[in-house]
């Protein structure tokens, strides 16, 4: 009969000998498991990744023959060996960030700068010290060429803004 | 026919260009103009300046004659404050007891003309273009714009009197159009007969401090320089000067750069931590000028310039000491 089975799936019979089969197939549902386990073997061997084998039964049967244990879980050991995997999962993540600053580092930090700069907003100078700056500064800014001495009106008007 | 044609494709293409060309170096020779009038012309008037929220007043003066140029900036309110400039002798007065004596160190430019290369690097940083036609201070004036190709520097708009090219308003914008700053004649006085007394008053009743300042023969332009480096200077600047130099009330020289867009100027400052008493560090800002100081190791390192606060960060974030 599994010869027969095997035979007729693989369309090795001709039109009279499947039929023939299908009928006993028909009248004897103890040979059903086997056209099932046949089917199955065909399915693995076809596509392996869409199987239809119905195991929940045979599983809920073993889980129910188990025996329930009522203890205390061994606590040490399983805490540990979260503690370790947690504490690779942080070397890695800094390890990672520490890569890709060393990676970018360099690049990226004038431009968050250039961003945060958008936010600050600068406040007046204070009356000493800077002036020093600004008519060093003044006196090669091309601005100079341009506005001429007007541009010196920033060194003159900050008193004003003191107060 | 088709030689006609032909003649039509020809001078189209020699034609087209040379349009564009034109376009373009009008409003370049209106800058020159701007900068020419600026120094050879005899004005004075008064001029309201607007930053940050205030608004004041202030005078300026200007002569030129076979001398040089004379000239007088000074605050209309509050604490008195002015320059006085003949040719490269700048005199600072500050309230009625001090003067500071600062003298430009620098010859080899010859005003007002701008030099080529600046124009060729306001070209390359800016597109420029004439706008409207206003009146300012009863003067008919021609405004042209200096829009930046990038968010590094800022839109310079500009009102030139028609007649003579003098500046009459400016207003420098951020990115977002905002006014940064903005200076506008109220009253000009263009040629004629300007008092002279103007740009001579004051002297007398001062007790004239005078800083020590180097000459352009002691400045030496090497010494130690190659030890510092400004990585990210913004593109379009270039390195105009570099040099070791006094400044007011430090101890010790100074080591200044300047680069220049052709527009907006940004200088460095490094000097030793102890010459800084007292100083904020950070962010700081007059009008369109920012300046913002930082500790790099032992160093003090103060960048100032009329360009938006992120970019005299920038520059001074990313100043470097032999290798570091």
């Amino acid at each position: 009969m599994k010869q027969e089975i095997s035979a007729l799936m693989d369309g090795e019979l001709f039109d009279d000998d499947a039929e023939a089969v299908l009928d006993k197939l028909k009248r004897n549902p103890d040979k059903h498991d086997e056209w099932r386990t046949y089917h199955l073997i065909s399915d693995v061997l076809r596509q392996p990744d869409h199987v239809h084998a119905n195991i929940s039964i045979a599983i809920r049967e073993r889980l129910q023959a188990e025996p329930t244990v009522l203890a205390p879980r061994s606590r040490a050991s399983h805490n540990a060996r979260w503690f370790a995997l947690s504490a690779a999962a942080s070397v890695m993540a800094f390890t990672l960030v520490a890569w890709l600053s060393v990676q970018i580092g360099s690049e990226t930090a004038p431009q968050i700068a250039m961003q945060q700069s958008n936010v600050v907003h600068s406040v007046s100078l204070p009356a000493n010290g800077l002036d020093d700056y600004l008519v060093a500064h003044q006196e090669f800014s091309p601005s100079l060429d341009v506005y001429g001495m007007t541009s010196y009106v920033h060194t003159v008007a900050h008193q004003q803004e003191g107060k | 026919m088709k030689a006609r044609f032909a003649l039509i494709v020809v001078s189209f293409f020699a034609v087209a260009p040379a349009f564009s060309d034109t376009g373009r170096q009008v409003d370049l020779d209106w800058l020159q103009t701007i900068a020419f009038a600026t120094h050879q012309t005899d004005y004075s008037g008064t001029f309201v300046y607007q930053h940050n929220g205030h608004m004041e007043t202030a005078r300026i003066t200007h002569i030129s004659d076979q001398n040089g140029e004379h000239e007088k900036l000074e605050n209309l309110e509050g604490p008195r404050r002015e320059f006085i400039r003949n040719n490269n002798e700048i005199l600072w007065y500050l309230g009625d007891h001090k003067a500071v004596q600062v003298e430009r160190q620098y010859s080899g430019k010859s005003f007002p003309a701008l030099l080529p290369e600046q124009l060729s690097a306001l070209n390359e940083n800016y597109f420029i273009h004439t706008a409207e036609q206003a009146r300012i201070a009863g003067f008919d004036t021609q405004a042209i714009v200096f829009q930046p190709k990038d968010t590094l520097r800022y839109t310079h708009k500009m009102w030139a009197h028609r007649d003579s090219g003098l500046l009459l308003k400016a207003v420098v914008l951020d990115e977002r159009r905002q006014m940064v700053e903005q200076y506008t004649f109220i009253q000009l006085k263009i040629g004629g007969d300007i008092e002279r007394t103007q740009v001579t008053t004051g002297q007398s009743a001062t007790t004239l401090q005078q800083q020590s300042h180097a000459t352009p023969s002691e400045i030496s332009t090497q010494t130690a320089m190659n030890d510092w480096k400004v990585v990210a200077v913004p593109s379009g600047f270039k390195k105009i000067m570099e040099m070791r130099r006094p400044l007011p009330g430090k101890k010790t020289d100074v080591l200044h750069f300047v680069f220049s867009d052709g527009l907006a100027g940004i200088s460095v400052f490094i000097e030793t931590l102890g010459n800084h008493f007292n100083r904020k560090l950070g962010l700081s800002s007059r009008g369109a000028i920012h300046v913002y100081s930082k500790e790099k190791s032992d160093y003090l390192v103060t960048v100032v310039g009329e360009v938006p606060p992120r970019t005299v960060m920038q520059v001074a974030d990313s100043v470097r000491y032999k290798g570091q």
